[in-house]
């Protein structure tokens, strides 16, 4: 008797993804801000710095175990979720993630507008399709990573500031509450006190407001974690990891 | 954590420098190089350590478990022990050092669970005869720490490296339990990782024995599989968030009662395992998960493993294919012509030539014949 063929349509690297182990899949979205404030060497410092997390990425054998990565832009004329390097077009079959080992970073530019409610709401929306994928597959998950990065305010479609945001507080509250992911909401380059409550409202436990653009380190943060993730460490954990996050930045300034 | 003006710390009274950025950090320490000499690390704590900590480290100081250093000098220590404690230069106990054991030449034991990293990191030498030699490793160490009354308690695929010929370094020495011989002051573990945290360490319970040997048991199923945990899986009907750590607490396996979950379609069949190490495990992850007492020990275990070692066959169409003498085919061949995936190959599947056609006429009739006798016999 045979056992049933994969489909012959599986592209070779998803084949992989799927048959490689059963290990416990640990969901991870980026959702970055590519407006047009973040035009020159904001954008230049966040290419670099995923080009070096990616390397890292590749290296480390505990997170290549069970981290898998999704990219999501906000600038331009809307959002874009990230396949690896591959922008995805909207409705497309396949999802963004991909795992560790495979991870491409995409070349990001900045342009427009800061539709950053609607990011959110897609990153939500993405990992909620994951689970659920996974579930079906048989593939257990951690609680997924979702990690904000923001230069300023959200707007609409036409760059006017936009109080969308809010309508999204209940509704991350309530997932958060229920665990069904981590957020942490990251503002950089001198954020104002207005955008910094943006980020408080939507992850009142892991918000920071950084000078400079330290994506390295932010990255470095985002991969602790995970790592912390896959151990089963408590909330305090986190919580450390993040406070010591927030509060290196004088040595890195140096 | 290193002193106000920097980084300077004393080990055993000498001043070293350590670099800016640490190796690793978790939550609860930071392990950093000390800047001239790449032999050498030092674990900081992120809060400052209590008495008991202290008193534990300077009882472990005292100690050299594992019979010191082994026999063959091809071998590093199985434990990276305290070497000497790390103070602030006003004398505040902040850590201690040990012997480095980094990457590449030491790996953590969860790079042999992925493809990817097994081929990047020990190149064309992992393979099942491999593996089964490194599981050797894990329990030979596991009995002699046992014997001696030392429990590892916080034991996991992170925390145990392993060089290129397979000989294994545990890290996290610190966190083993111990009991002080003079004093009889007992120095509890208080880590454990949860996906190799038995239900009694997962309820809060001390580390013991039966909670490594749960461990181990877990680590050499990985190992002998390539990386597939003994309760992966979605059980049927589960909640929606189901873990690794909620299998082992309702006492899921796949490997026992594989009806009661959805296994991902890339899971290795556990009929890789020769039939003895199978039924350890079986007793491990069956009546063993919730009953200490019927869990293997890791003398049963490496008894297990010693018998299989010279037993492995090795692939006649692909060398870096070896198995269990139990079995009559290449296990790995056969999950590569159906998955498409070579679990210790990368680059495409090799297809193996077609038969002649003769022969496939006549395999063919064959199946029919079969299919048509099974619809007789049933009808």
């Amino acid at each position: 008797m045979r056992r049933q063929q994969p489909p012959r349509t599986l592209p070779a690297e998803y084949a992989d993804i799927e048959f490689e182990n059963n290990a416990q899949r640990l969901p991870l979205v980026l959702c970055l801000d590519t407006s047009s404030s973040m035009a020159g060497p904001p954008i230049d410092a966040l290419n670099t710095a995923l080009s070096e997390w990616t390397r890292e990425l590749h290296d480390d054998v505990s997170l290549s175990y069970s981290v898998e990565v999704a990219v999501i832009t906000f600038g331009g004329r809307g959002v874009t979720a990230w396949r690896g390097a591959q922008p995805l077009e909207p409705g497309s079959p396949v999802g963004p993630f991909v795992a560790a080992n495979m991870f491409e970073p995409p070349r990001l530019a900045a342009s427009g507008v800061t539709l950053m409610t609607e990011a959110l709401e897609l990153a939500m929306h993405v990992v909620a399709a994951r689970k659920a994928e996974l579930r079906a597959q048989g593939f257990q998950y951690y609680r997924p990573q979702i990690c904000l990065v923001t230069d300023g305010l959200p707007t609409d479609g036409t760059g006017h500031i936009s109080r969308t945001w809010q309508r999204l507080v209940p509704v991350l509250a309530e997932e958060q509450a229920a665990r069904r992911f981590r957020l942490y909401a990251i503002g950089v380059g001198g954020l104002t006190d207005l955008a910094e409550q943006v980020l408080q409202a939507y992850a009142p436990k892991f918000n920071a407001r950084l000078q400079g653009f330290p994506f390295r380190q932010l990255l470095q943060m985002m991969s602790a974690s995970a790592n912390a993730e896959t151990k089963g460490a408590g909330d305090e954990v986190f919580e450390k990891i993040f406070s010591q996050f927030k509060t290196q930045r004088p040595a890195w300034e140096a | 954590m290193s002193g106000p003006n920097g980084r300077t710390v004393l080990l055993g009274g000498v001043p070293v420098v350590l670099a800016a950025e640490p190796l690793k950090g978790g939550g609860q320490a930071a392990v950093y190089p000390v800047e001239g000499d790449d032999r050498v690390v030092v674990k900081l704590y992120r809060d400052p350590p209590g008495p008991e900590q202290e008193r534990r480290l300077t009882r472990m100081l005292t100690m050299s478990p594992l019979g010191g250093r082994p026999t063959d000098r091809s071998q590093r220590p199985e434990l990276a022990w305290p070497t000497a404690p790390a103070r602030a230069p006003g004398g505040a106990f902040l850590g201690y050092a040990m012997q480095r054991f980094g990457e590449p030449e030491h790996v953590q034991l969860v790079g042999l669970f992925t493809r990817a990293q097994r081929i990047r990191l020990f190149h064309q030498r992992a393979d099942w005869r491999f593996l089964l030699g490194v599981a050797w490793n894990l329990a030979f160490m596991t009995a002699r720490m046992h014997h001696e009354g030392l429990v590892i308690g916080d034991f996991s695929s992170s925390n145990v490296v392993v060089d290129a010929n397979g000989f294994i370094t545990f890290l996290d020495c610190d966190s083993i339990a111990f009991t002080d011989a003079v004093t009889g002051e007992l120095f509890p573990c208080l880590m454990h990782t949860t996906d190799y945290s038995a239900p009694e360490r997962l309820a809060g319970g001390p580390a013991t024995r039966a909670s490594d040997d749960f461990a181990l048991a877990v680590l050499v199923y990985q190992l002998l599989t390539a990386g597939n945990h003994p309760f992966g899986g979605v059980p049927h009907d589960s909640a929606p968030e189901s873990t690794v750590q909620d299998n082992i607490a309702a006492s899921i396996s796949y490997v026992v009662r594989p009806e009661q979950v959805v296994v991902p379609r890339g899971t290795v069949d556990p009929s890789v395992l020769p039939p003895e190490l199978l039924g350890l495990s079986r007793a491990a992850f069956g009546p063993g998960v919730l009953d200490p007492g019927a869990r293997p020990s890791a003398e049963d275990w490496l008894r297990a493993l010693d018998r299989e070692r010279s037993l492995v066959r090795v692939c006649p169409d692909r060398p870096m294919h070896t198995y269990g003498s139990h079995l009559s085919g290449c296990p790995w061949c056969g999950r590569a012509s159906v998955t498409g995936h070579d679990v210790f190959n990368l680059g495409p599947v090799p297809t193996p030539p077609p038969p002649p056609t003769g022969t496939r006429t006549a395999l063919l009739v064959g199946v029919i014949l079969l299919i048509l006798l099974i619809v007789i016999v049933t009808v």
